[in-house]
């Protein structure tokens, strides 16, 4: 049996789960259910194969299901067991390579936004102290090689993007963080975009009101001579987040919100 | 039997006693300092360089600090280091020899430390045998293999043969061999294999996957799909692509054929007469 709890208004947030009940969550395509006993949660998790990527959905119920019918099963064990579990989005752990769909070129002197979603990890955490207990790919994105050779590179996570140019087509989807993308063509020659590199672990996530997930802008600036690119982030929500809270914290910290990088390790 | 005590006390009392303890003392002194100071420099160091590297300093510190306090005590006891050492060259002219094996093999080791073709914990390839890197030692390289055994490779079979290090780079490539029937279509077939390989988040997106036909077999048109993955996960791909591969195979109803013999009597003769049987008429006779 599966009862429809009263909903907040995003899934991450804190729940109270109480000893010997199990909660639900199904976010996208991942299906998540939590158990807590008085020492110990048991958190199990499954992926669906097929799904809609423009009509994902999230819900979370109270559920009797057996949580070894799910494929992924954890034991964590506490000294004692508050019954508070807290969910939050992530970013991924590594760089996302975007890669339009169709590529695209943008002449020497243009500027673009484009919108640019990259997949989330969902961060389970327990009690008060908010004590991590693991992370889970709401989405396997899959693992990708961004590098001029096979001997230099670094290893990403691969996502196929529509590289959407207006916010109103943007589907609003659970599982998706949303990066705004500048990119500033500021050499004489064309530039033809098959591949984008969004720095994920150095970005922080917020919330907007509607319940969207945001990143803040990311430019890349194709230099004059060609050769280099920069790479800028802000620390501020971006514009289109209304009312943004922040959510957490980059994974990894730099000293500068910019970075300048060969032209092939920003683009491709 | 006075008189040999008497020689007795007169040795413990002379000079010569003195210089005896005295080199007794700078061994020990050297033993202890050479312990002390290698293993502090191999801490110093330790999260600087890689384990090759610790292992070299501390080696080369220790050897280098007995030395000095070995030749120090020789010349307290009153060695002529000028004759010692020619007597040591000759020595080792003899010596070398009579030991070509060992001087080829520590010759070997310090071109291989020189080299770095590997280092400690790689896992390389010699020959049949495969296994991690334990230790590279000035007469042989120490290797575990997988299923736990010590293998000792001499350091001069190591500089002769070829060597493969299979952890140099991060990224690894399968080469999946696969024969289809000739009825397939090999459009479909290249389009399976590449969806299957998207499907799979191990398989690297970029490089992107190899397709390459192989020819025509004597039962099937072979093709090997070259597939990337993190060097790490190489195993895990390896065994999960092989069954996706299949069982996509097995859903779109692509053969995958056994050999095949077609026995052909030739253009000028009749084809073999068959002739069908019934179980009851076969018990019969």
């Amino acid at each position: 049996m599966t009862s429809e709890i009263q909903p907040p208004t995003s899934w991450w947030g804190d729940y109270n789960v109480g000893i010997g009940q199990n909660r639900q969550w199904r976010i996208g395509p991942l299906t998540l259910i939590a158990r807590c006993l008085s020492a110990e949660w048991q958190i199990a998790h499954e992926r669906t194969g097929e799904f809609d990527e423009n009509r994902a959905t999230w819900n979370v119920s109270d559920t009797d299901v057996p949580l070894d019918t799910l494929a992924n099963i954890a034991r964590y064990i506490f000294h004692e067991t508050a019954g508070l579990l807290t969910l939050t989005p992530l970013l991924a752990d590594r760089p996302v390579i975007s890669r339009p769909h169709t590529p695209f070129n943008l002449p020497g002197g243009e500027t673009v936004t484009l919108y640019v979603s990259t997949p989330l990890w969902v961060d389970l955490a327990v009690g008060s102290s908010h004590k991590k207990m693991t992370e889970i790919a709401i989405q396997r994105p899959s693992d990708t090689w961004f590098g001029p050779s096979t001997q230099e590179g670094e290893l990403c996570y691969a996502t196929t993007t529509h590289c959407r140019l207006n916010l109103k087509d943007l589907p609003q989807r659970p599982h998706r963080a949303i990066t705004p993308v500048v990119i500033r063509n500021q050499a004489d020659t064309t530039l033809s975009v098959e591949r984008l590199n969004v720095p994920a672990p150095l970005l922080p996530l917020y919330a907007a009101s509607n319940g969207r997930l945001w990143t803040p802008k990311v430019t890349l600036i194709r230099e004059e001579d060609g050769d280099m690119a920069e790479l800028k982030f802000d620390d501020t929500p971006p514009q289109e987040a209304q009312q943004a809270i922040q959510l957490n914290q980059p994974r990894k910290t730099t000293s500068e919100g910019m970075l300048i990088r060969a032209f092939s390790a920003v683009f491709s | 039997m006075n008189g040999f005590w008497a020689d007795i006390f007169n040795f413990l009392s002379s000079e010569k006693m003195w210089d005896i303890t005295r080199a007794i003392i700078l061994i020990f002194v050297g033993f202890t300092l050479a312990k002390l100071v290698s293993s502090a420099l191999t801490k110093l160091a330790g999260k600087k360089v890689d384990n090759h590297r610790a292992m070299l300093i501390k080696r080369g510190s220790y050897y280098l600090i007995l030395i000095l306090f070995l030749i120090s005590a020789l010349n307290e006891l009153g060695f002529n280091l000028g004759v010692l050492l020619g007597a040591a060259g000759i020595l080792s002219v003899a010596v070398g020899f009579a030991s070509q094996t060992s001087a080829s093999n520590l010759i070997s080791g310090l071109f291989l430390v020189a080299e770095r073709p590997f280092t400690v914990g790689d896992v390389i390839r010699v020959g049949t045998t495969t296994g991690e890197v334990l230790s590279i030692d000035l007469l042989s390289v120490k290797l575990r293999t997988f299923d736990n055994l010590f293998v000792r490779i001499p350091n001069e079979s190591l500089i002769k043969s070829e060597v493969t290090t299979l952890t140099r780079f991060p990224i690894r490539r399968i080469d999946i061999q696969v024969g289809v029937a000739y009825k397939e279509d090999l459009k479909k077939v290249r389009e399976i294999l590449n969806e299957v390989a998207d499907k799979n988040p191990l398989c690297l997106e970029e490089p992107k996957p190899l397709y390459i036909f192989l020819g025509f077999g004597e039962s099937s048109m072979n093709i090997q799909h070259s597939i990337w993955t993190k060097r790490e996960n190489f195993l895990e791909l390896k065994n999960s692509i092989h069954e996706e591969i299949k069982n996509a195979f097995d859903e779109q109803g692509i053969e995958i054929p056994f050999p095949h013999r077609t026995i052909y009597t030739g253009s000028v003769t009749e084809p073999f007469p068959i002739k069908q049987v019934s179980n009851k008429e076969t018990q019969a006779r």
